[in-house]
């Protein structure tokens, strides 16, 4: 039961994703991933809520872990890197990396802190 | 943007949506089971997570270097890219698992789970690439 209702969820979240970063991505001039990154921080800051929120029923926190997994990853946050970086290692592979990365796990931390 | 143009963009959007929706469900059903078979005990590396953004990110260097190669449908990209691999791997449980360790006091297994993950992920979407390309 638990493995159907994060499947549906996740595959909202996909929608939510594609849907979200090719409009952020759309609307942005510049080649640097900032769709990506926005899904990403975003979903790191509700997962902490989520987390922090401890009164959720555990269906409820199954869906929404589900959700935030699917719409957040990792796959096409390494591509882009990868992309930004070729063909020798540029300063803006360096940024999407390191910003993703400090910035998301500071925003779980304070999506936590909210609800905890 | 008129209603029209709307209505028009989203007719165009629509069969891609749906390649995304149906990639996600395998992706996230896969990620499920994954993380079924592989729990975290509190306070340990997060395994299950991490072999899936690894497998993830071989994946899709390996898919991306395929596609070019070869003629794939135009929905190719949608329900393998975004929606099978895109759901399948995921930063916010990876950026929850960083904060619980931290929290936990486990900060040696917090670094060593962030470094190996992105390095990984980075070498691992190189491995792939390499490994599309050089099958021809």
């Amino acid at each position: 039961m638990n493995i159907l209702v994060a499947t549906v969820a996740g595959a909202l979240g996909a929608m939510c994703r594609y849907l979200a970063s090719g409009t952020i991505q759309g609307r942005s001039r510049s080649d640097f991933p900032v769709g990506t990154l926005a899904v990403n921080l975003s979903g790191a800051f509700l997962i902490g809520l989520v987390a922090g929120a401890t009164q959720l029923n555990s269906t409820a926190s199954v869906a929404a872990l589900g959700f935030l997994g699917g719409f957040t990853t990792f796959s096409t946050w390494m591509i882009e890197t990868i992309r930004l970086g070729m063909p020798a290692l540029r300063a803006r592979a360096v940024v999407n990396l390191t910003l993703t990365l400090g910035a998301g796990i500071a925003l779980t931390a304070a999506g936590y802190s909210l609800t905890n | 943007m008129t209603s029209r143009q709307y209505r028009s963009n989203y007719r165009r959007q629509l069969p891609a949506l749906v390649a995304v929706v149906g990639g996600g469900l395998i992706g996230s059903a896969a990620r499920a089971i994954v993380g079924f078979w592989l729990p975290t005990p509190t306070g340990h590396f997060p395994t299950g997570i991490f072999v899936i953004n690894i497998t993830g990110s071989f994946l899709i260097g390996l898919y991306l270097a395929r596609r070019e190669r070869a003629a794939v449908a135009r929905l190719s990209l949608p329900f393998w890219a975004i929606g099978v691999l895109g759901s399948f791997t995921t930063f916010s449980a990876f950026s929850l698992d960083v904060l619980r360790l931290l929290t936990e006091g486990q900060t040696p297994t917090a670094v060593v789970y962030v470094v190996s993950s992105t390095v990984g992920g980075l070498v691992a979407a190189l491995l792939g690439q390499r490994v599309g390309q050089a099958a021809g």
